[in-house]
């Protein structure tokens, strides 16, 4: 039989009612730990601050282009004399930036800060968010009038219009007659009466293309003007040139005396000077000929030919050079060129107008799409014989790949400034860079602007 | 504390106070041009939102070094403490952007999350197991007592080893010379004579001072000592039991009291494991409470200069 009893005066008894003033481990502890983790935390914040200077201020990492200047927050964050605050202010970024304004007419003006967001990680800068777009351009306003442009643009994938020249059923403006679909026809005669299958790259390369497979077979104005060592950049596609990308095939023989010279692909007054050039050397080279009678040329189109016997050197050179311009105009160059009879003897030759940048508000760049056959995207070349044809592909051809969420949603990047310029760098002026690199690393105290 | 329906009002407040923080952070997070800002407005209420938040939770020490305070009923702090302390951490994340940030933001953050969690399992603790430790230990005391109370318990069971050896060779003293006489020279018939007996109950005496040195006070004495015998229930009993064989009925409540002071002392051990449980999570959480707010009001500072 148990004879210990608990009764609340014996468990009271058995208690130091002074209990609570006295030291115990776990309060001790809690004191103790209470103190140094602070102090800890202090000692790592000044240690951070010696080694670091304002980085540990930092809100985040800074952009891959103002990374060097983590240390040194007053370069952004200026703050004006006897102010406590420090903002980035625009003044900060247009001491190193020269940034034009989007439109003269624009309803108002963010902030640089306001677009592109620092301390966000090691991103690029100008990867602004569609919000920093379509804040104005969901409801678009001007100062002067209603916009000339959609004004209801909210993304990428909502209410994109189509690019402008499909959107308004623009023809291609080139003066040059072009045949997509002949061109690209298998057994072409090709350079030295080859045959050729000839394929996009073949005429629309970029500047930074390589070597083009008939160089060899063309006058050596080639690629001599190209730096192979240029940065792929968002490149045009330049348009094709006569010299680059046709003479080869297209050669511009004038007379059976001289071979396989061919006159410039130049001006018909040019054309003109280097015939009369060249026939006047042949007669002085050659004195006999100035008799000799020309027999009929199958060569010349159209042709009733009256045969002229040159009564001397001069007349002799007048009348082939005539025959030859005749085959130039008649045949060679008119396979190409759209050629206007004149009051002169010489024809007028529409401008080639050839265009190499059809997206005027937008960039686009070949070279991040050169894993992509042309014909994915423009789909109308191989079927066009039409100069006049717009073989630009449509939005929904570029939206099957490019979404505005981009990336993580294992997409290719769709947000505006992947294709849109917000300033107007035609516009931009130098600035002057005052900095030395102990300001920049933090070395150096930024001098304080007054005012 | 005891999370019942009079946080009911408290509760619902901060669920309110959650969604509508939550319903005003979508928007912003969605259609705000730079995203979600700690420097943006509404990034900055957030902030000092959870900041004041944090401030208030942190005064509830302040609060019970000064008790004498009229400030409002303990149990309105505490409960104020936990629900506050709760709705800060997503006003902070909202503040933040979901981002941690720089060195220093970065850095509160850890020390916001170990507050944060060890705070809600101390809240979880604190919940559940006083009832358990009420349940699974009656004879429990004050935490801070317990070394008093084992030294007690020692000193107990000395005294009531000593009366019980004492009353055994009590017996043996009041045996008369001719019965010791008789008792050596007569056999074991019909049970223990009397010699037997009396030497048997010496020999028990000896044993149980012997138990008590080697066992029990060591036990007692001792914090823990998990590893003796003493500590396991079952093998005390077995002890006990092979006492209670060798000694008279009469004195079987003396040794009911000694392993009712073993069981104590079991209850006092396990005690002192649930305590630590039960609290040593504000090891973690004050001291760490004390830097957030420190270096929370070098945040403070900072991100108004910048």
């Amino acid at each position: 039989m148990l004879r210990r009893t608990r009764t609340t005066k014996k468990l009271a008894k058995r208690i130091d009612l002074q209990y609570f003033a006295h030291p115990h481990p776990f309060r001790s502890w809690r004191f103790w730990l209470s103190l140094a983790v602070p102090l800890l935390a202090t000692a790592w914040f000044v240690a951070q601050r010696a080694h670091g200077g304002q980085k540990v201020y930092s809100s985040g990492q800074l952009s891959r282009a103002h990374a060097v200047f983590t240390q040194q927050c007053t370069l952004c964050h200026i703050a004006k004399a006897g102010s406590f605050t420090a903002p980035v202010t625009d003044k900060a970024c247009l001491a190193c930036h020269d940034a034009p304004l989007h439109h003269a007419n624009q309803a108002f003006t963010p902030e640089c800060a306001t677009c592109h967001v620092e301390h966000k990680g090691a991103m690029l800068l100008q990867a602004t968010a569609d919000a920093a777009c379509t804040q104005c351009h969901s409801q678009l306003r001007t100062r002067d009038g209603p916009p000339h442009f959609a004004s209801s643009i909210s993304g990428f994938d909502k209410k994109h219009p189509e690019s402008s020249p499909l959107r308004s059923g623009m023809v291609d403006p080139g003066g040059v007659r072009l045949n997509h679909y002949l061109h690209l026809q298998p057994n072409l005669t090709g350079p030295n009466n080859t045959r050729v299958q000839m394929t996009c790259d073949d005429c629309h390369r970029a500047a930074d293309g390589g070597v083009w497979p008939y160089e060899a077979e063309m006058h050596p104005v080639a690629l001599n003007d190209l730096n192979p060592n240029r940065p792929h950049g968002k490149a045009y596609i330049p348009v094709p040139e006569f010299a680059k990308h046709c003479a080869a095939c297209h050669t511009l023989q004038f007379d059976k005396r001289f071979g396989n010279e061919q006159v410039p692909h130049d001006k018909p007054e040019t054309v003109h000077a280097f015939l009369l050039k060249r026939f006047g050397e042949y007669i002085a080279a050659h004195p006999d000929g100035v008799h000799e009678v020309n027999p009929s040329d199958r060569l010349l189109p159209e042709r009733v030919r009256v045969l002229r016997v040159a009564r001397n050197a001069a007349e002799w050179v007048q009348f082939r050079v005539a025959d030859a311009e005749w085959l130039l105009y008649a045949k060679t160059c008119k396979q190409c060129h759209m050629l206007t009879p004149t009051n002169s003897p010489l024809p007028e030759v529409a401008k080639s107008n050839l265009t190499a940048r059809w997206l005027s508000h937008s960039e686009f760049d070949h070279h991040a799409h050169r894993m992509m056959s042309c014909t994915a995207c423009h789909t109308g070349a191989p079927a066009s014989r039409e100069t006049a044809d717009v073989l630009l592909p449509g939005i929904q051809t570029c939206q099957q790949c490019h979404r505005p969420q981009g990336p993580s949603k294992e997409a290719a990047e769709g947000r505006c400034f992947e294709c849109h310029q917000y300033h107007d760098w035609t516009k931009a002026k130098p600035t002057k860079g005052e900095f030395t690199i102990q300001q920049l690393r933090g070395d150096a105290k930024t001098p304080v602007p007054s005012g | 504390m005891l999370i019942d329906h009079t946080h009911r009002r408290w509760f619902f407040v901060s669920v309110a106070g959650l969604a509508v923080a939550t319903a005003v952070y979508i928007p912003y997070s969605l259609h705000s041009p730079q995203g979600p800002r700690g420097g943006s407005p509404l990034g900055l209420t957030y902030g000092i939102a959870g900041f004041l938040f944090m401030l208030f939770v942190g005064l509830l020490g302040a609060r019970k070094k000064v008790p004498v305070w009229r400030v409002g009923r303990a149990q309105s702090w505490m409960r104020g403490h936990l629900w506050l302390g709760l709705l800060s951490f997503p006003l902070i994340l909202f503040h933040g952007g979901f981002h941690f940030g720089g060195p220093l933001t970065r850095m509160l953050m850890w020390l916001f999350i170990f507050v944060w969690v060890s705070g809600i399992l101390g809240a979880a603790l604190q919940h559940f197991m006083p009832r358990f430790q009420t349940a699974q230990l009656p004879m429990e005391t004050i935490y801070e007592q317990i070394d008093r109370v084992r030294g007690q318990l020692a000193e107990e069971a000395g005294q009531l080893v000593e009366e019980t050896c004492s009353t055994l060779e009590g017996e043996v003293s009041r045996a008369s010379d001719r019965q010791r006489a008789m008792s050596a020279s007569a056999g074991t018939q019909g049970g223990l004579t009397v010699a037997s007996g009396l030497q048997a109950n010496r020999q028990v005496s000896t044993q149980l001072r012997q138990f008590l040195d080697d066992e029990m006070l060591p036990y007692l004495e001792r914090p823990g000592a998990h590893a003796m015998s003493l500590s396991n229930e079952a093998q005390a009993q077995a002890m006990f039991q092979r006492f209670r064989v060798l000694l008279p009925s009469e004195l079987h409540s003396n040794l009911d009291d000694l392993e009712n002071i073993c069981e104590e002392k079991r209850q006092l051990d396990k005690q002192n494991q649930l305590h630590k449980i039960l609290h040593g999570w504000l090891l973690v959480h004050i001291p760490l409470s004390y830097a957030l707010l420190l270096l929370g009001a070098v945040h403070a500072v900072v991100a108004l200069k910048f």
